[in-house]
Protein backbone atom coordinates (compact mmCIF):
# COMPACT_ATOMS: atom_id res chain seq x y z
CA UNK A 1 0.00 0.00 0.00
CA UNK A 2 1.28 3.44 -0.93
CA UNK A 3 1.34 6.05 1.80
CA UNK A 4 1.21 9.77 1.13
CA UNK A 5 2.02 12.73 3.36
CA UNK A 6 -1.63 13.70 3.35
CA UNK A 7 -2.89 10.26 4.37
CA UNK A 8 -0.34 9.89 7.15
CA UNK A 9 -1.39 13.26 8.50
CA UNK A 10 -5.01 12.08 8.33
CA UNK A 11 -4.15 8.94 10.26
CA UNK A 12 -2.40 10.90 13.00
CA UNK A 13 -5.21 13.43 13.29
CA UNK A 14 -7.90 10.77 13.17
CA UNK A 15 -6.51 7.89 15.20
CA UNK A 16 -3.83 9.57 17.30
CA UNK A 17 -0.07 9.30 17.64
CA UNK A 18 0.00 5.64 18.67
CA UNK A 19 0.53 3.45 15.57
CA UNK A 20 -1.36 0.57 17.18
CA UNK A 21 -4.49 2.69 16.84
CA UNK A 22 -4.03 3.14 13.10
CA UNK A 23 -5.90 0.86 10.70
CA UNK A 24 -4.03 -2.41 10.44
CA UNK A 25 -4.10 -2.41 6.64
CA UNK A 26 -2.23 0.90 6.48
CA UNK A 27 -0.02 0.62 9.56
CA UNK A 28 3.16 -0.78 8.04
CA UNK A 29 3.17 1.68 5.14
CA UNK A 30 2.40 4.55 7.50
CA UNK A 31 5.21 3.57 9.87
CA UNK A 32 7.69 3.30 7.01
CA UNK A 33 6.64 6.70 5.70
CA UNK A 34 6.86 8.19 9.18
CA UNK A 35 10.32 6.87 9.89
CA UNK A 36 11.55 8.37 6.60
CA UNK A 37 9.96 11.77 7.33
CA UNK A 38 9.92 11.98 11.11
CA UNK A 39 10.66 15.69 11.47
CA UNK A 40 7.90 16.70 9.09
CA UNK A 41 5.23 14.94 11.16
CA UNK A 42 6.52 15.81 14.62
CA UNK A 43 4.14 18.78 15.16
CA UNK A 44 1.12 16.62 14.25
CA UNK A 45 2.36 13.82 16.49
CA UNK A 46 2.83 16.28 19.37
CA UNK A 47 -0.75 17.55 18.99
CA UNK A 48 -2.09 14.02 18.76
CA UNK A 49 -0.17 12.90 21.86
CA UNK A 50 -1.83 15.67 23.84
CA UNK A 51 -5.29 14.38 22.91
CA UNK A 52 -4.21 10.77 23.46
CA UNK A 53 -3.11 11.76 26.95
CA UNK A 54 -6.42 13.45 27.66
CA UNK A 55 -8.37 10.41 26.50
CA UNK A 56 -6.15 8.11 28.55
CA UNK A 57 -7.02 9.79 31.84
CA UNK A 58 -10.75 10.03 31.21
CA UNK A 59 -12.47 8.27 34.07
CA UNK A 60 -14.75 5.31 33.63
CA UNK A 61 -16.75 3.77 36.46
CA UNK A 62 -16.63 0.05 37.05
CA UNK A 63 -19.24 -2.23 35.53
CA UNK A 64 -22.08 -2.62 38.06
CA UNK A 65 -21.55 -5.61 40.30
CA UNK A 66 -23.91 -8.47 39.64
CA UNK A 67 -24.77 -7.31 36.13
CA UNK A 68 -23.23 -10.39 34.52
CA UNK A 69 -25.23 -12.62 36.86
CA UNK A 70 -28.45 -10.77 36.07
CA UNK A 71 -27.83 -11.17 32.35
CA UNK A 72 -26.96 -14.85 32.72
CA UNK A 73 -30.06 -15.45 34.81
CA UNK A 74 -32.21 -14.98 31.71
CA UNK A 75 -29.83 -16.73 29.31
CA UNK A 76 -31.03 -19.91 27.62
CA UNK A 77 -29.58 -22.74 29.67
CA UNK A 78 -27.95 -25.82 28.23
CA UNK A 79 -30.48 -28.61 28.53
CA UNK A 80 -33.37 -26.20 28.98
CA UNK A 81 -35.38 -28.25 26.55
CA UNK A 82 -34.79 -31.35 28.67
CA UNK A 83 -36.16 -29.64 31.75
CA UNK A 84 -38.98 -28.37 29.62
CA UNK A 85 -39.92 -31.95 28.83
CA UNK A 86 -39.96 -32.78 32.54
CA UNK A 87 -42.09 -29.77 33.36
CA UNK A 88 -44.53 -30.50 30.59
CA UNK A 89 -44.75 -34.14 31.66
CA UNK A 90 -45.47 -33.14 35.26
CA UNK A 91 -48.10 -30.63 34.20
CA UNK A 92 -49.81 -33.23 32.02
CA UNK A 93 -49.87 -35.80 34.83
CA UNK A 94 -50.74 -33.34 37.60
CA UNK A 95 -52.45 -30.29 36.16
CA UNK A 96 -53.52 -29.24 39.69
CA UNK A 97 -50.60 -30.67 41.61
CA UNK A 98 -50.42 -33.95 43.58
CA UNK A 99 -53.66 -33.82 45.58
CA UNK A 100 -54.66 -37.46 45.70
CA UNK A 101 -52.85 -40.79 46.15
CA UNK A 102 -53.09 -41.80 42.51
CA UNK A 103 -51.63 -38.45 41.65
CA UNK A 104 -48.78 -39.05 44.08
CA UNK A 105 -48.11 -42.45 42.53
CA UNK A 106 -48.07 -40.94 39.09
CA UNK A 107 -45.86 -38.16 40.39
CA UNK A 108 -43.37 -40.77 41.67
CA UNK A 109 -43.41 -42.43 38.30
CA UNK A 110 -42.93 -39.13 36.57
CA UNK A 111 -40.09 -38.16 38.92
CA UNK A 112 -38.44 -41.52 38.22
CA UNK A 113 -38.72 -40.97 34.51
CA UNK A 114 -37.43 -37.43 34.74
CA UNK A 115 -34.66 -38.48 37.14
CA UNK A 116 -33.58 -41.26 34.84
CA UNK A 117 -33.56 -38.91 31.92
CA UNK A 118 -31.56 -36.36 33.87
CA UNK A 119 -29.00 -39.00 34.91
CA UNK A 120 -28.65 -40.16 31.35
CA UNK A 121 -28.33 -36.56 30.27
CA UNK A 122 -25.44 -35.94 32.67
CA UNK A 123 -23.08 -38.05 30.65
CA UNK A 124 -23.89 -36.01 27.57
CA UNK A 125 -23.07 -32.73 29.37
CA UNK A 126 -19.54 -33.20 28.08
CA UNK A 127 -20.91 -32.27 24.70
CA UNK A 128 -22.08 -28.73 24.07
CA UNK A 129 -25.73 -28.04 23.46
CA UNK A 130 -26.85 -26.41 20.23
CA UNK A 131 -26.98 -23.05 22.03
CA UNK A 132 -23.44 -23.50 23.32
CA UNK A 133 -22.11 -24.51 19.93
CA UNK A 134 -23.59 -21.35 18.47
CA UNK A 135 -22.13 -19.21 21.26
CA UNK A 136 -18.65 -20.65 20.79
CA UNK A 137 -18.95 -20.03 17.06
CA UNK A 138 -19.97 -16.44 17.80
CA UNK A 139 -16.88 -16.13 19.97
CA UNK A 140 -14.79 -17.37 17.10
CA UNK A 141 -14.00 -20.86 18.45
CA UNK A 142 -14.75 -24.24 17.02
CA UNK A 143 -15.89 -25.45 20.39
CA UNK A 144 -15.33 -25.63 24.13
CA UNK A 145 -11.92 -27.28 23.84
CA UNK A 146 -10.55 -24.50 21.64
CA UNK A 147 -12.03 -21.88 23.93
CA UNK A 148 -10.45 -23.47 27.01
CA UNK A 149 -7.10 -23.76 25.25
CA UNK A 150 -6.98 -20.01 24.78
CA UNK A 151 -8.39 -19.14 28.20
CA UNK A 152 -6.00 -21.48 29.96
CA UNK A 153 -3.14 -20.36 27.76
CA UNK B 1 -20.32 -21.97 30.48
CA UNK B 2 -20.50 -20.74 26.91
CA UNK B 3 -23.05 -18.09 27.81
CA UNK B 4 -20.90 -16.97 30.74
CA UNK B 5 -17.87 -16.74 28.46
CA UNK B 6 -19.82 -14.62 26.01
CA UNK B 7 -21.05 -12.30 28.77
CA UNK B 8 -17.64 -12.03 30.44
CA UNK B 9 -15.97 -11.19 27.17
CA UNK B 10 -18.44 -8.74 25.67
CA UNK B 11 -20.66 -7.35 28.42
CA UNK B 12 -18.08 -4.86 29.83
CA UNK B 13 -17.59 -3.33 26.37
CA UNK B 14 -21.34 -3.02 25.81
CA UNK B 15 -21.79 -1.45 29.22
CA UNK B 16 -18.94 1.03 28.74
CA UNK B 17 -20.24 2.06 25.31
CA UNK B 18 -23.73 2.55 26.77
CA UNK B 19 -22.41 4.44 29.79
CA UNK B 20 -20.28 6.77 27.68
CA UNK B 21 -23.29 7.54 25.52
CA UNK B 22 -25.84 7.95 28.30
CA UNK B 23 -23.78 8.93 31.36
CA UNK B 24 -26.32 7.16 33.50
CA UNK B 25 -25.52 3.89 35.25
CA UNK B 26 -29.09 2.62 35.39
CA UNK B 27 -29.84 3.40 31.77
CA UNK B 28 -26.52 1.89 30.68
CA UNK B 29 -27.42 -1.25 32.63
CA UNK B 30 -30.85 -1.37 30.96
CA UNK B 31 -29.23 -1.10 27.55
CA UNK B 32 -26.70 -3.82 28.38
CA UNK B 33 -29.38 -6.20 29.64
CA UNK B 34 -31.60 -5.53 26.65
CA UNK B 35 -28.70 -6.11 24.28
CA UNK B 36 -28.01 -9.54 25.75
CA UNK B 37 -31.69 -10.36 25.98
CA UNK B 38 -31.85 -9.83 22.23
CA UNK B 39 -28.69 -11.89 21.84
CA UNK B 40 -30.24 -14.83 23.67
CA UNK B 41 -33.25 -14.63 21.37
CA UNK B 42 -31.04 -14.48 18.30
CA UNK B 43 -28.80 -17.39 19.23
CA UNK B 44 -30.71 -20.17 17.48
CA UNK B 45 -30.45 -18.23 14.20
CA UNK B 46 -26.96 -16.84 14.74
CA UNK B 47 -25.23 -18.45 11.75
CA UNK B 48 -24.07 -16.05 9.05
CA UNK B 49 -24.57 -13.08 11.31
CA UNK B 50 -21.92 -10.44 11.99
CA UNK B 51 -19.18 -10.83 14.55
CA UNK B 52 -20.81 -10.83 17.98
CA UNK B 53 -18.98 -7.72 19.22
CA UNK B 54 -20.07 -5.74 16.14
CA UNK B 55 -23.64 -6.93 16.45
CA UNK B 56 -23.79 -6.20 20.19
CA UNK B 57 -22.34 -2.70 19.80
CA UNK B 58 -24.78 -1.94 16.99
CA UNK B 59 -27.73 -2.98 19.14
CA UNK B 60 -26.41 -1.07 22.16
CA UNK B 61 -25.74 2.09 20.14
CA UNK B 62 -29.22 2.00 18.63
CA UNK B 63 -30.80 1.52 22.04
CA UNK B 64 -28.75 4.43 23.38
CA UNK B 65 -29.81 6.64 20.47
CA UNK B 66 -33.45 5.83 21.22
CA UNK B 67 -32.98 6.75 24.86
CA UNK B 68 -31.18 9.98 24.00
CA UNK B 69 -33.95 11.00 21.61
CA UNK B 70 -36.54 10.49 24.33
CA UNK B 71 -34.48 12.20 26.97
CA UNK B 72 -34.43 15.84 25.87
CA UNK B 73 -35.30 18.02 22.88
CA UNK B 74 -31.67 18.25 21.86
CA UNK B 75 -31.01 16.85 18.42
CA UNK B 76 -28.00 14.69 17.73
CA UNK B 77 -24.99 16.65 16.51
CA UNK B 78 -26.58 19.82 17.80
CA UNK B 79 -25.17 19.66 21.25
CA UNK B 80 -23.16 22.68 22.33
CA UNK B 81 -19.90 22.91 20.46
CA UNK B 82 -18.18 24.19 23.53
CA UNK B 83 -18.76 23.80 27.19
CA UNK B 84 -16.82 25.83 29.70
CA UNK B 85 -14.95 23.26 31.70
CA UNK B 86 -13.92 25.81 34.29
CA UNK B 87 -10.39 24.48 34.09
CA UNK B 88 -7.80 27.08 35.02
CA UNK B 89 -4.15 26.45 34.27
CA UNK B 90 -3.01 27.77 37.62
CA UNK B 91 -5.29 25.43 39.52
CA UNK B 92 -3.56 22.55 41.15
CA UNK B 93 -6.06 19.89 40.24
CA UNK B 94 -6.14 16.52 41.78
CA UNK B 95 -6.23 13.64 39.36
CA UNK B 96 -9.90 13.10 40.18
CA UNK B 97 -10.81 16.70 39.44
CA UNK B 98 -8.82 16.62 36.22
CA UNK B 99 -10.56 13.41 35.22
CA UNK B 100 -13.98 14.93 35.87
CA UNK B 101 -13.17 18.00 33.78
CA UNK B 102 -11.85 15.91 30.95
CA UNK B 103 -15.00 13.80 31.08
CA UNK B 104 -16.98 17.04 30.78
CA UNK B 105 -15.03 18.01 27.66
CA UNK B 106 -15.71 14.62 26.09
CA UNK B 107 -19.37 14.68 27.13
CA UNK B 108 -19.79 18.00 25.38
CA UNK B 109 -18.91 16.43 22.03
CA UNK B 110 -21.80 15.73 19.64
CA UNK B 111 -23.21 12.23 20.15
CA UNK B 112 -21.97 10.75 16.90
CA UNK B 113 -18.44 11.99 17.52
CA UNK B 114 -18.61 10.54 21.00
CA UNK B 115 -19.76 7.19 19.62
CA UNK B 116 -16.84 7.09 17.18
CA UNK B 117 -14.35 8.07 19.86
CA UNK B 118 -15.77 5.52 22.29
CA UNK B 119 -15.49 2.62 19.88
CA UNK B 120 -12.08 3.46 18.40
CA UNK B 121 -10.15 5.36 21.04
CA UNK B 122 -11.59 3.88 24.23
CA UNK B 123 -12.50 0.37 23.17
CA UNK B 124 -9.74 -0.07 20.61
CA UNK B 125 -12.12 -1.30 17.94
CA UNK B 126 -10.81 -1.40 14.37
CA UNK B 127 -12.12 1.21 11.95
CA UNK B 128 -14.08 -1.25 9.80
CA UNK B 129 -15.84 -2.85 12.76
CA UNK B 130 -16.53 0.52 14.41
CA UNK B 131 -18.01 1.90 11.21
CA UNK B 132 -20.15 -1.20 10.84
CA UNK B 133 -21.34 -0.91 14.44
CA UNK B 134 -22.39 2.68 13.84
CA UNK B 135 -23.96 1.90 10.48
CA UNK B 136 -21.74 4.34 8.59
CA UNK B 137 -18.85 4.21 6.12
CA UNK B 138 -15.22 4.15 7.21
CA UNK B 139 -14.78 7.59 5.64
CA UNK B 140 -17.66 8.96 7.71
CA UNK B 141 -16.18 7.37 10.84
CA UNK B 142 -12.81 8.97 10.16
CA UNK B 143 -14.47 12.32 9.65
CA UNK B 144 -16.23 12.02 13.02
CA UNK B 145 -13.02 10.96 14.75
CA UNK B 146 -10.90 13.76 13.37
CA UNK B 147 -13.59 16.34 14.15
CA UNK B 148 -13.87 15.03 17.70
CA UNK B 149 -10.13 15.21 18.26
CA UNK B 150 -9.90 18.66 16.67
CA UNK B 151 -12.70 19.91 18.90
CA UNK B 152 -11.00 18.55 22.00
CA UNK B 153 -7.73 20.14 20.95
CA UNK B 154 -9.43 23.52 20.37
CA UNK B 155 -11.18 23.35 23.72
CA UNK B 156 -7.93 22.58 25.47
CA UNK B 157 -6.26 25.48 23.70
CA UNK B 158 -9.06 27.80 24.82
CA UNK B 159 -8.71 26.57 28.38
CA UNK B 160 -4.98 27.18 28.32
CA UNK B 161 -5.45 30.68 26.95
CA UNK B 162 -8.10 31.57 29.52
Amino acid sequence: MTMTDERLLDLIETYGAEPMGWPEAERDAALAHLSANRVQFEPALRDARLIDGILAIDEMPDVPSGLAERILAVAPQAGASRRGIGARLRSIIMPNGARWPAGAALASLAMGLVGGYATAATSSDLYPSTEETVVYAALGYDGLSNFLEEVDG
Amino acid sequence: MAQAALVNRHMPVVWRVAYRMLKDREEAEDVTQETFLRAWKMLPDWQDRAKFSTWACTVAINLCRDKLKKRAPVLMDELPEHEDSGLKPDQALSQKQAGERISALIDALPDRQKEALTLCAFEGMGNIEAAESMGISVEALESLLSRARRKLRDQLAEVQEA
